[in-house]
């Protein structure tokens, strides 16, 4: 990195540019010799009062590349307590580092580098079915160390970085270091890291805004009864172990893309009287998904009780971009109910059809358990049929499944995309129409009503390198204005509605920040330097001494230069 | 220990400046007067060069080697020249010997020459947490200046102070004069044109510092041969 300063730096040489010139030169030289990567912080917050996740944000000491070393000093005290280690995702040791956190030894600090795979503004790693073992084993890792980490309290700063070749060159060289035993030290050298971060502070009162747009349905002349109402429900924001980094495009980002085209689809057949249904088509992006569906909670709660008693049934999205061909609906009502046989008769012969195999999953609701595992159950707490589309099998734990690190755009599939929204769109199609069980294909590729592959591959491509942690959206966040827009464009009486998240969660700021890594010389090597320049100086000035006097007067050639050296010694 | 490091580099530039004035009959004389004196000429010329380095030159994008724009950069660096000339010859000395004189004035001018281009990069840079040694390098390109400052003022004061010298040596004196006065643009050469990196930029210009320094001090030894 130093090399490739040296022009800049030599360029003051004997040119005369001035002085001011050459400062700005030196403060981007300054600027460049040292190298400088994204770094995004484990969240912090707090759950009802209990601390978790990394408590600091600011970090400034040397880099290690191990835990063994602090094996190696035995019971002694370790000085880890002042080194930042470096430890890669892709070797990492998932017991150690479990048994690091879990006994609460000091460190310096971590920092994790991630594959460049997971990384969301690595845009060229697009889906596919390729995916290679070892990704997916890191993918594996990824999980499990979020999961460990989300639910630590660490008292040191916490980052996530990307692997590249200048970080990992520094660490090649750091692992070299640490081979020869020589940990680096202020007195050794070695690297250092500095991120400068304030104080994180805590989030007040993170929003949550939820996104609804309308479908009008055909009222028939003379009719007074409301209209049925079906809503296609998908929660948008996401959460994970770094929220600058969780761009969930798997959980939720596919079920966002999927409403999105549904809401297109079905708008180009509202848009003409004759082909406009006798149902009202709602569809709304809700917020807090993560933290028990409580956007979804509170758009039901505001949601005007008749209108809510229109809602014939809601289907929820949730996580259908991985290239398997299962899927499950997940309802919370007994599956001989008879709403519940409709739609998953619907959604089975309509995937036979497709290829895809649609499972049906019963799981009962505890209203005493605040855990709310599934979407849909917002939805059947307040006595609405609904059901969740998902990939998964089993209802994920808290802040699980939530689009974490691990979610990349990399394991997602558009195709699988396509199919789901195929799945969905058709099967309501036929209930609004009422062509239930004919073999009918309304959405059929090359015609007017076909799914648009570009469309769903360009959102799903915004929505994997957006990070979407609610408490870190703003108000008018681009992404909120741009999901808005969006649903504008497709639907009528688009609303957005500010919530704030219920007091259980705080949140705390700085989640993304800048790592400087500097190269350092120890006091040592500083120290002989100057016991080198202190020689050359005493050397020059006998040197000159006697060239220059001796011309002058050979007597004190002799005499002069011993009594001043005493003097300069 | 940043701090150190700066002192050190610190020391390496401007070190030398100062004991070549303490150790040589400079201090004796108490020649520091002519020495600003050369320092304020050498700050004026550096504003008529970048004045005219704006005027004259291109802002080029790319950090490539125009050998067209080099030499327009060569021929307003002889502006230098120009500058060391006045210095030498219209500026008032009370009782200094030319001998002294010559040192004077090039040491006032490498001195303003580190203090104008090298300082303020040493401050923001060397104190810096990061390692790296091109301020090390630097100093010793100061060091390499110095000499190369000494030899041309000597030079220079060989060529339009003293009247008697003998004849043959005349082009070689202005030969020596021409490559000294040069050595900008032959350094920018090497590091643009041929790619060198800045340890063997710094490296060669120890050198012929060196040798120009060598060959100017036999000059102006020979030159004062006769006249004794």
């Amino acid at each position: 990195m130093a090399k490739s300063q040296s022009p800049v730096l030599v360029e003051p040489v004997y040119s005369s540019v001035i002085a001011l010139l050459i400062i700005v030169m030196a403060c981007v030289e300054l600027c460049d010799a040292v190298t400088v990567v994204d770094v995004y912080r484990l969240v912090q917050y707090d759950l009802a009062g209990v601390p978790f996740g990394s408590r600091l944000a600011a970090l400034n000491h040397h880099a290690g590349s191990s835990l063994f070393s602090s094996s190696a000093a035995g019971g002694a005290v370790t000085d880890l307590s002042r080194t930042v280690l470096i430890l890669p995702v892709r070797e990492l040791n998932l017991t150690f580092i479990r048994e690091y956190i879990g006994q609460k030894k000091p460190l310096g600090g971590l920092l994790l580098l991630l594959p460049q795979v997971f990384n969301p503004q690595n845009v060229d790693s697009g889906g596919g079915s390729d995916h290679d073992s070892a990704t997916k084993v890191i993918k594996e890792v990824l999980v499990e160390l979020e999961k460990l980490l989300l639910h630590a309290n660490i008292p040191y700063p916490v980052y996530f970085g990307f692997e590249d070749d200048h970080v990992n060159a520094v660490l090649a060289d750091i692992k070299k270091n640490d081979a020869t035993g020589q940990p680096a030290t202020a007195t050794t050298g070695g690297y250092k890291l500095v991120v400068a971060a304030p104080e994180p502070k805590k989030i007040a009162s993170p929003a949550i805004a939820n996104i609804q747009g309308w479908l009008p349905g055909l009222k028939a002349d003379g009719d007074s009864n409301q209209l049925p109402t079906i809503a296609v429900v998908a929660s948008y924001d996401t959460f994970g172990a770094a929220p600058a980094l969780s761009v969930g495009s798997d959980s939720n980002g596919s079920g966002v893309v999927a409403l999105l085209e549904i809401a297109r689809l079905f708008s180009v057949l509202y848009s003409s009287a004759k082909t406009r249904g006798r149902y009202n088509l709602l569809f709304v992006l809700t917020s807090g998904g993560p933290y028990n569906y409580n956007g979804t909670h509170k758009w039901l709660r505001s949601l005007d009780q008749r209108l809510r008693e229109t809602i014939d049934y809601a289907i929820c999205l949730n996580s259908i971009g991985s290239s398997n061909n299962d899927l499950w609906i997940h309802v919370s009502k007994p599956p001989d109910n008879v709403y519940i046989k409709q739609i998953f008769e619907g959604f089975s012969s309509v995937s036979e059809e497709l290829g895809l195999k649609v499972g049906l999953k019963h799981k009962k609701i505890n209203i005493s358990n605040p855990r709310v595992a599934w979407e849909h159950e917002q939805f059947s707490r307040l006595r609405v049929t609904a059901a969740t589309l998902s990939e998964l099998a089993v209802a994920p734990d808290f802040l699980e499944s939530t689009g974490g690190l691990s979610d990349s755009r990399y394991f997602v599939d558009e195709a699988s995309i396509s199919r789901s929204v195929k799945l969905v769109a058709e099967s309501l199609a036929r209930h609004i129409y009422g062509q239930e069980g004919k073999s009918i294909d309304i959405f059929a590729d090359n015609s007017s009503l076909s799914l648009n592959p570009s469309y769903i591959r360009s959102w799903l491509q915004f929505l994997s390198t957006t990070p979407r942690v609610a408490p870190f959206l703003s108000k008018n966040d681009p992404l909120i204005m741009a999901l808005k827009k969006e649903l504008a464009d497709h639907t009528v009486e688009v609303s957005l509605q500010q919530e704030v998240l219920d007091g259980m969660f705080t949140f705390y700021d700085s989640i993304s920040s800048r790592l400087h890594i500097y190269q350092v010389a120890s006091v040592t090597f500083d120290l002989l330097l100057l016991l080198v320049l202190g020689s050359y100086l005493i050397t020059l000035f006998c040197f000159l001494i006697i060239t220059t006097r001796g011309l002058d007067d050979l007597i004190s050639l002799f005499r002069r230069p011993t009594s001043r050296k005493v003097k300069t010694a | 220990m940043t701090i150190f490091h700066f002192f050190n580099c610190a020391i390496l530039t401007f070190g030398p400046h100062a004991v070549y004035y303490s150790a040589t009959p400079l201090s004796e004389y108490d020649t520091i007067g002519t020495s600003i004196r050369a320092a304020v000429v050498y700050l004026i010329t550096a504003l008529v060069k970048l004045v005219c380095l704006a005027t004259f030159l291109n802002v080029s994008e790319s950090d490539s080697f125009d050998p067209y724009q080099e030499l327009l950069k060569a021929l307003i660096g002889f502006i230098d020249v120009a500058g060391l000339y006045f210095a030498l010859t219209q500026l008032a000395h009370r009782n200094i010997s030319q001998n002294h004189k010559f040192q004077a004035v090039g040491l006032g001018w490498a001195f303003a020459d580190s203090v104008l281009h090298r300082l303020a990069p040493l401050w923001v840079g060397a104190r810096g947490l990061e390692f790296t040694w091109d301020y090390i390098l630097q100093g010793l390109e100061a060091n390499a200046n110095l000499v190369l400052s000494i030899s041309l003022a000597a030079l220079g004061s060989l060529m339009w102070l003293r009247k008697n010298k003998p004849k043959t040596l005349i082009p070689i004196i202005y030969a020596c004069a021409g490559i000294v006065a040069t050595m900008p643009s032959i350094t920018s050469y090497l590091r643009q044109g041929l790619g060198w990196h800045f340890p063997k930029v710094v490296g060669f210009e120890l050198f012929t510092s060196l040798v120009m320094a060598f060959i100017s001090w036999q000059l102006f030894a020979a030159c004062q041969r006769p006249s004794n």
